[in-house]
């Protein structure tokens, strides 16, 4: 494993090009450097304007700022600080979410908010449960193995590089990897509470293999990032700075070398000139004013609803339907996945909201095993529900009133095992434009969702197993909940502009400056939670750009080094 | 049912032929839980609230205030909408937690949950509805409105409309199922958001900054609760209200 030894805390391993973990202050959570961060004039035309500040947006600025580009990102949420903004709460977890008006529809349609969307910088990443597991090999290339699905214009290989140094900098822990292409990660496994024994005991027992982790939680020495904590509330925000997300792995490198984050600043439409065939910056509105950002290169970073939706609404001269969406690609594909939930009871205290609710997973069924009756699979996880949701787990199997409240009680008794069921990129399961507008008088997205017979198959299959592992286990009463988890597709890569929005290297196909960088690209998603691909494929991207525009051009690298938490580093 | 030992499942809905009485369970000693019955009788959540970090304190003790005045509902929707929140939580009798009042606060701050499923109302119109819609249906067996019902009515309605089973009028307008998901969701977050809610099962609250050291099976910090066993010395019925 490469990586560099800290001069600062000798021991401790930590990234290259990449000092977000040192530049955070040991006793405050909310990033350094925002009073003194570059600001850049509207009519400036940066080298890069970035709409979205989650795990594409976070990273790519980052990478870039540390070439020396002039970088914009712009966000529409607030700048969290985690001590100020963030509470240890459930319901008070309501601010983090994307809560603005959206329309579902289609014959399974997928809830939005809290489920699977962010805003402010960090994006969902925030509000995730921390899995980081990468996709396998064979993700890349589903139509050609499996018949199914698409093939991605990349492969595995050319992403293994990125997934390797991101798990330095997130960092992950987590046992060896045995699944997919096998690795290792820099961190040690994090000890589990007794619901992940208890679930781990029931996997075994039925003959499946598990393992703690992967997550992107710190288990050592990390700069300052502070050592878990394990108090289990890791879906609403790490008050800790132990969870990762780009606010706190990628977006204080990026101020230090030079990017400016612009929060509070919805981009509402990309500036298109019709005659040059090219992109000019993006208006975006701020205090209820419309401004313009002049940019060279405008990358879209708003995830699977908002980055369709910001192209629909930038429709131009020549791009009638909206920017990139001449061949009706633009919104379609989008994918979740079927994420159904098994609760196990036991007679012993569990207490499943201590700890992280992401501990040990399994990837035994990710691929496609034709005595199952379909294509692809899924993965199995721990997630430990807080009370609201085990509240809905409950209700969802059917118990109201008495019954619910019953349940709930029982709650400390309880262990909850997920599943992730790739399910097929559809081109009918799209985002579009609703007729009803928001506040800012913009048309709202609206997603619709419907399921084909693999989908059904993989769920059902799942949800079997599922079964079968509580009742190995022993467990005395079951209950279970269907549900959908995470957005990827929508604007997805592909090798022919007729049947994808952009190339390999994230070009939207006709518009040369015009780049999407996000989950959204995603020709198909496996079983495995997203988060590292997308901030893996936004580290490739960010390589490629770079060595583009090459050595002529290169400006200097800035090093404005030497203050705030790197002159006295590990101060307690 | 006389005494309980938790290690057994008999008392569990899907398992039990006559489900367990709630007030059977022992009365709470320390603090309060909804109904003032509870597994944790000696546990109460708030005595941990001086180790919680100061911003999620103030958030989790302001629950505890009185109500104001409603902001959304008007009266009339408040009652059949109370009667329909003490159904769905079985809340029978004192102390109740105000849940229509969390409900009402996040409505009338236009606080909603970042989807709409295609061809239902707004959130908001959806809960008026739903309130026309209960007192129609109770009038339909001869009450003034929902709340006037009997008991066992407010559960059968409040239960056909979980199933989906309720027709005409109002319901005609609405996808009753998309409904129920609505109005249960909030419910269930103001309900289980309640402190008092978080002493009744057991669950330890915000435990920030001070987090968990005892994570294992079976494994409690010193300060969590400790769930009753064997029959309760201090059995009382007298807060009963049915």
């Amino acid at each position: 494993m490469s990586g560099r030894r800290s001069k600062a805390l000798p021991g401790a391993l930590l990234p290259e090009d990449n000092d977000s973990a040192l530049l955070l202050d040991p006793t405050r959570r909310g990033v350094p450097g925002r009073e003194r961060m570059r600001r850049y004039r509207d009519e400036d035309e940066v080298d890069l304007l970035i709409i979205g500040c989650g795990a594409g947006g976070g990273t790519l600025a980052q990478r870039l700022a540390r070439r020396g580009w002039r970088v914009v990102v712009l966000e529409r949420g607030p700048f969290w600080d985690p001590d100020e903004d963030w509470v240890s709460d459930e319901e008070g977890a309501y601010p983090l979410y994307w809560n603005e008006p959206r329309v579902i529809g289609g014959s399974d349609p997928v809830e939005l908010g809290k489920n699977n969307c962010g805003h402010g910088v960090g994006g969902s990443m925030v509000h995730y449960a921390g899995y980081t597991p990468r996709f396998h090999p064979s993700d890349f290339e589903t139509a050609t193995r499996d018949g199914v699905g698409a093939d991605w214009p990349l492969s595995y290989r050319e992403l293994r590089p990125h997934y390797e140094r991101l798990e330095r900098e997130l960092p992950v822990a987590g046992q060896h990897w045995p699944w997919g292409d096998p690795h290792g990660y820099p961190h040690a496994p994090h000890p589990i509470c007794g619901a992940a024994e208890r679930s781990w005991m029931g996997a075994r027992a039925h003959g499946i293999t598990m393992r703690v982790g992967p997550v992107a939680i710190t288990n050592g020495v990390f700069g300052n990032r502070p050592h878990c904590v394990y108090r289990g509330f890791c879906l609403q925000g790490c008050k800790v700075n132990a969870k990762a997300s780009p606010l706190v792995t990628h977006v204080p490198d990026a101020i230090e070398q030079g990017a400016e984050i612009r929060a509070a600043s919805m981009a509402v439409g990309i500036g298109f000139d019709a005659a040059a065939g090219r992109v000019t910056g993006a208006s975006y509105l701020q205090d209820g004013r419309e401004r313009f950002q002049r940019a060279a290169l405008v990358c879209v970073a708003g995830y699977s609803i908002e980055s369709p939706r910001l192209l629909l609404n930038s429709a131009a001269p020549g791009q009638p339907h909206g920017l990139g969406n001449n061949a009706d690609q633009v919104g379609r594909y989008v994918m979740v996945q079927g994420a159904c939930q098994v609760a196990g009871r036991f007679p012993e205290l569990l207490r499943m909201y201590k700890a992280p609710p992401p501990e040990v997973s399994s990837e035994d069924f990710y691929e496609t095993d034709e005595s199952r009756g379909f294509a692809r699979g899924f993965s199995i996880q721990t997630v430990s529900p807080l009370p609201i949701g085990w509240a809905e787990h409950v209700l969802a199997d059917g118990h109201r009133g008495r019954s619910l409240r019953e349940y709930m009680r029982d709650y400390n008794h309880w262990a909850v095992l997920g599943v992730l069921c790739e399910l097929l990129p559809l081109p009918d399961n799209r985002v579009t434009l609703a007729d009803e507008h928001d506040a800012d008088g913009l048309p709202v997205a609206r997603f619709d969702y419907s399921q084909c017979d693999n989908d059904r198959a993989n769920i059902a299959f799942a949800k079997r197993t599922l079964h079968a592992i509580w009742e190995s286990a022993g467990a005395q009463d079951v209950l279970t909940i269907d549900r959908y988890a995470h957005l990827v597709g929508g604007c997805r890569m592909g090798s022919e502009p007729e049947a994808s929005v952009t190339d390999a290297d994230h070009r939207v196909w006709g518009i040369p400056n015009l780049l999407v960088c996000d989950g959204s690209v995603m020709p198909t998603q496996g079983s495995a939670n997203p988060a590292l691909t997308i901030m893996a494929l936004a580290s490739r991207l960010a390589e490629r750009l770079d060595a583009k525009r090459g050595s002529a051009s290169r400006p200097r690298r800035r090093r404005r080094r030497g203050r705030g938490a790197l002159a006295e580093p590990g101060r307690p | 049912m006389g005494g309980y030992d938790f290690r057994l499942a008999g008392h569990l809905p899907k398992l039990s032929r006559t489900p367990a009485d709630p007030y059977e369970l022992p009365r709470q000693r320390r603090g309060r839980t909804p109904q003032m019955h509870g597994r944790y009788p000696d546990f109460d959540c708030l005595s941990q609230a001086p180790h919680w970090d100061a911003l999620t304190r103030s958030l989790v003790l302001s629950r505890l205030e009185p109500a104001g005045p409603l902001r959304f509902f008007s009266a009339p929707e408040a009652r059949t909408l109370e009667a329909f929140c003490d159904a769905v939580l079985a809340q029978d009798s004192e102390p109740r937690i105000p849940v229509l009042a969390f409900v009402d606060a996040k409505l009338a701050q236009g606080k909603l949950d970042g989807y709409r499923y295609q061809g239902m109302p707004d959130d908001r119109l959806t809960w008026r509805l739903v309130a026309r819609g209960l007192d129609e249906s109770a009038r339909l067996g001869g009450a003034g409105s929902y709340a006037e019902a009997p008991v066992e009515r407010r559960d059968a309605l409040m239960d056909a409309f979980a199933e989906g089973t309720l027709s005409g009028g109002v319901w005609e307008t609405l996808e009753t199922t998309r409904a129920w998901q609505v109005v249960s969701r909030s419910i269930l977050a103001a309900f289980y958001s309640h402190p008092w809610a978080w002493n009744e099962i057991g669950f330890a609250g915000p435990a920030y900054p001070r987090g968990y050291a005892r994570l294992g099976r079976g494994l409690s910090e010193a300060w969590e609760g400790k769930e009753a066993a064997g029959a309760d010395p201090g059995r009382e019925t007298a807060g009963r209200s049915r």
